[in-house]
């Protein structure tokens, strides 16, 4: 992407802001859950009876659930009652110049490779009014219109797509899957619809950052996104910009469905505030992200960098239906300083000749926590399905831990699986030779990284590819030496 | 949320009907008490395992439901001739054979040929004399009680063969633990427990069977100890051949010293359910533990592996190859967990599962796992699972093998390189013959692709 088409993104999410943040203000409610607080919400998002039903019914599961204690992530008891489920972001004060953000995050920025207009738009500084960001907002909206695609909150699809929303929400992760799954279902206040018809190609990437209520990071986000037969769709969510937030829990619900010969390609970036150099304060993250390839030849690609938040902890996973779909998941986790990830992926090979490809890439520096989790299941059924799986770990300091625990179940004899796992740390000979032809030892370390997560990046919409990399290098900065 | 009062009864049921029997039968023997005060603690504090504990999470427990085992208490097997076990023998039986009938020696059936000097044998029921300090001392050293199994053993360890080797004493030969179990008309549970100790630089060979003699129903709940000191090295080969209404749970723990070498070579081939949980710590520097084993699972066999190596210090060197094989409605079910403690660098572990499924109805759950605490570290592990290239049977039948004889050479072939580690020719020879023998008699399925 451009520079000026990154200035009319950042450009696009900032004019939403200013239009959405006075409209909330109003709604702050106090903390604490119950069945007020949801009909409260669903009150002030004028959703149909249905969806209050929904949440209700969610919320009543939840209350007879027990937060799940499986994982190697290690965190302090979340008090439910304390959290504020209908608040709006603290807004934040309009600054004069870049001269007032803090130095260290234009550092980063600069870092990034992010533009100086983009720059201001993160920082929340007030932008030239020449840029126009609406009316870009609505040039992208009408291309989008024309094509058929529907590319709205979830609140508007309640309102104004109902039949779409009540076949699809939920039915891909339901209200019962699990402890935040279930919480999610009840309070979810924020989130994207995208809808695509049949045969149809969407004419862009859809991004948050396009998105039409650009509130960027909800504490409980759902996005559902439905792939009508033989449709294409590439949807990119968040942003390599260090995202603070002053919501701790983040535990979204991400669902796809894909139709017959639909393709999906999900692709994430996620580098929320990992907490203070103590491990303090920094988001937890967890997330219920889940395909359904429910017609033959369809396929879901998950691609997700996750160099954030203190704690990440989702397993983007794929349920191949359909004969012949075709499951994918490309990962980089980075963890440093006190961040622990718990992430991975579950495919679940239902239909026949389906496949599967795993690849997953941990970093661990200073006193990171890792741990790769993951399920291959090949059901009876699944008649020449085919999985490979590799996941290596690369290991950077002695205080850093990787973990693999991988779950193979296979019931058909003709299923192929295969998976392979290794942990090192760079090695001494690659980083001597790098040395010898004149890279500083942290340039050096960068380069061997990115050799390491290149298979990765290169499943990345070529613009966060970039950034990316560079992120990469940032994150691991001070981390050797 | 671990299982109800009625489904813990068993296993307290079978440690009260244990106790009781014993007191009877069994004169209390001071230097054991305390192994087994430790064990039934342990089985009053401990569940019943089921699903939701994450090491047996695929392991089925509900024959504990179908049979009431009874303690074997005594072994009034002493009638039972060389003879009646010969199909049991090696072809080439080592001089020194220990044959525990149902869990008791049976000293009729046992060789001791003369060993070295410095080479100790006894038995925990003091079936060949007074056991000696220096076992008496080892015993129950480096024991875990990882599961109620374990502690159910602790406190109820019927008999077993106590090993131990001096400083820098080198065996010739190798020693044979057999097991032979005999169906009883209520089936019985038993268990043995064995101990293996070998001092700085000492080296020997262990042979250690279990085996079924009939096709009657029992339960054999076994715990091996091993402790080898520095420089020390042990070949250990073991094969469980049970009956094939059987049930075997085996829980092996090995603690290593610097620069020792243990090498294991595991041939789980029969039994109607078979567990075999592998626990390797490395204690010192510069050890090495290569461990190897086969899961053959056919016609409803359930075979299930279980490793646990503990790379606490720095310096070490594990392998560990495994292999499945899969027909009928067989499942297996295999669980490699390397731990790599902090600072334990230079560490070098190499983990391999391979299955092979031959049959539509079998299933195979897997699940390597490292958990990596250091970052100067080598680990990888690999896993596969599919069926027989088809490339491969069509070369063989295109030169007029049969099918059947096809599909045995290959799976023979794939079993080989499990078996070539085993240090006796004659075991190598009868887990083969084993193999083969249990790979035909499987019922070819209908509609075989």
């Amino acid at each position: 992407m451009s520079s000026t088409s990154k200035q009319v993104d950042a450009l696009v999410e900032r004019g939403y802001e200013h239009g959405f943040v006075t409209d909330i203000e109003t709604d702050v409610i106090p903390p604490g859950l119950d069945e007020d607080v949801i009909r409260f919400i669903s009150q002030r998002k004028q959703e149909p009876e249905w969806v209050l039903e929904y949440r209700l019914k969610a919320f009543r599961h939840w209350l007879g659930m027990t937060p799940p204690v499986w994982s190697s992530v290690h965190y302090p008891q979340i008090d439910f009652q304390a959290i504020s489920y209908f608040a709006a972001p603290t807004k934040k004060p309009v600054l004069e110049s870049l001269d007032q953000v803090d130095p260290e995050l234009l550092r980063t920025y600069e870092k990034l490779g992010i533009p100086l207009e983009e720059q201001k738009a993160l920082s929340g500084v007030a932008v030239d009014a020449v840029f126009d960001s609406v009316s870009v907002a609505t040039t992208f909206r009408k291309n989008l219109a024309d094509a058929g695609v529907i590319f709205c909150s979830i609140s508007e699809a309640a309102r104004e797509h109902p039949e779409l929303l009540r076949e699809y929400l939920g039915s891909v992760v339901p209200h019962t899957d699990n402890f935040y799954a279930a919480l999610n279902a009840a309070v979810f206040t924020d989130g994207t619809f995208v809808y695509i018809p049949r045969g149809v190609r969407c004419p862009m990437e859809l991004s948050t950052y396009f998105r039409i209520n650009a509130q960027n990071t909800g504490q409980f986000e759902r996005t559902l996104i439905v792939a009508e037969e033989g449709s294409h769709v590439s949807y990119l969510e968040g942003c390599t910009a260090p995202q603070r937030d002053e919501n701790q829990l983040h535990a979204a619900v991400v669902e796809l469905v894909a139709m017959q010969d639909a393709q999906i390609k999900y692709s994430t970036v996620q580098n929320w505030y990992p907490g203070d150099a103590q491990g303090k304060g920094g988001i937890y993250n967890f997330v219920t992200k889940r395909g359904d390839c429910r017609g033959a030849r369809s396929k879901i690609s998950w691609t997700q960098v996750e160099t954030g938040s203190a704690i990440t902890w989702k397993y983007p996973s794929c349920l191949l239906r359909g004969d012949d779909s075709v499951g994918e998941f490309y990962s980089v986790a980075v963890t440093k300083g006190h961040q622990q990830a718990d992430t991975g992926t579950k495919m679940i090979h239902l239909g026949r000749n389906t496949r599967s490809t795993i690849v997953s890439k941990g970093i661990s520096a200073g006193d990171g926590q890792q741990a790769y989790r993951g399920l291959v299941r090949m059901a009876q059924r699944a008649e020449n399905a085919r999985n490979h799986t590799q996941c290596d770990s690369l290991l950077i300091g002695d205080r850093c831990a990787a973990h693999t625990f991988p779950y193979i179940e296979v019931k058909n004899p003709t299923a192929k699986v295969e998976h392979e796992a290794t942990t090192s740390k760079i090695g001494d000979d690659q980083l001597f030779y790098c040395r010898s032809r004149g890279l500083s030892e942290e340039d050096a370390v960068s380069l061997i990284v990115n050799g390491f997560c290149k298979e990765i990046f290169n499943e990345l919409p070529m613009e966060f590819a970039v950034e990316a990399q560079k992120l990469l290098a940032i994150s691991l900065e001070g981390a050797v030496g | 949320m671990s299982s109800d009062t009625q489904t813990q009864h068993d296993v307290q049921e079978i440690l009260r009907l244990g106790q009781q029997r014993m007191a009877r039968v069994m004169p209390d023997t001071d230097w054991q008490s305390a192994t087994r005060k430790r064990g039934t603690a342990g089985v009053a504090t401990m569940a019943r395992p089921d699903r939701k504990q994450e090491a047996w999470r695929y392991t089925p427990l509900g024959f504990l439901d179908q049979a009431e085992f009874q303690p074997i208490v005594e072994g009034p097997f002493d009638a039972l001739q060389l003879s009646d076990i010969d199909d049991l023998m090696l072809t080439d039986p080592p001089r020194i054979r220990l044959v525990f009938v149902n869990g008791y020696l049976a000293s009729g059936l046992c060789a001791m040929a003369k060993s070295a000097d410095g080479v100790t044998l006894s038995s925990l029921a003091g079936g060949l004399g007074e056991v000696p300090a220096m076992l008496r001392q080892q015993l129950d050293a480096i024991a875990e009680h990882n599961h109620v199994f374990a502690a159910l053993n602790s406190a109820l360890m019927s008999d077993g063969a106590l090993i131990h080797l001096a400083a820098g004493v080198h065996l010739d030969g190798p020693i044979e633990i057999l097991h032979v179990s005999v169906g009883l008309e209520q089936p019985g549970i038993c268990h043995p427990r064995h101990l293996i100790v070998l001092e700085d630089g000492a080296r020997a060979e262990v042979i250690e069977r279990y085996c079924g003699l009939g096709d009657g129903a029992y339960f054999t709940n076994a715990l091996i100890e091993v402790s080898l000191g520095s420089d020390s090295e042990l070949l250990h080969q073991r094969m469980q051949e049970e009956s094939p209404h059987a049930q075997h749970l085996s829980d092996l723990q090995v603690h290593l010293g610097a620069r020792s070498l243990y090498r294991l070579t595991l041939a789980a081939l029969g039994g109607a359910w078979s567990r075999n949980d592998v626990r390797v710590t490395f204690g010192g520097e510069g050890a090495t533990a290569e461990l190897d084993g086969l899961m053959l699972a056919r016609d409803r066999q359930f075979n299930d592996v279980h490793l646990d190596v503990r790379h606490e210090v720095p310096h070490c060197t594990s392998r560990e190859t495994f292999k499945g094989i899969l027909d009928g409605s067989g499942r297996v079910v295999f669980d490699g967990h390397i731990v790599v403690a902090r600072d334990a660098q230079k560490t070098d572990a190499v983990l391999s599962n391979r299955n092979l499924m031959l049959a539509r109805s079998a299933e195979v759950d897997t699940k390597p796992q490292l958990e990596i605490y250091a970052d100067d570290v080598k680990c990888s592990h690999g896993t596969t699972v599919g069926e027989l290239d088809p490339d491969m049977l069509f070369y063989l039948r295109s030169r007029g093998i049969p099918a059947d004889q096809a599909k045995q050479m290959l799976c023979q072939g794939f079993a080989q390189e499990v078996f070539d580690t085993m240090a006796s020719q004659a075991l190598r020879a009868r887990a083969g013959q084993l193999l083969a023998s249990r790979l035909l008699t499987s019922t070819p399925e209908q509609g075989e692709r």
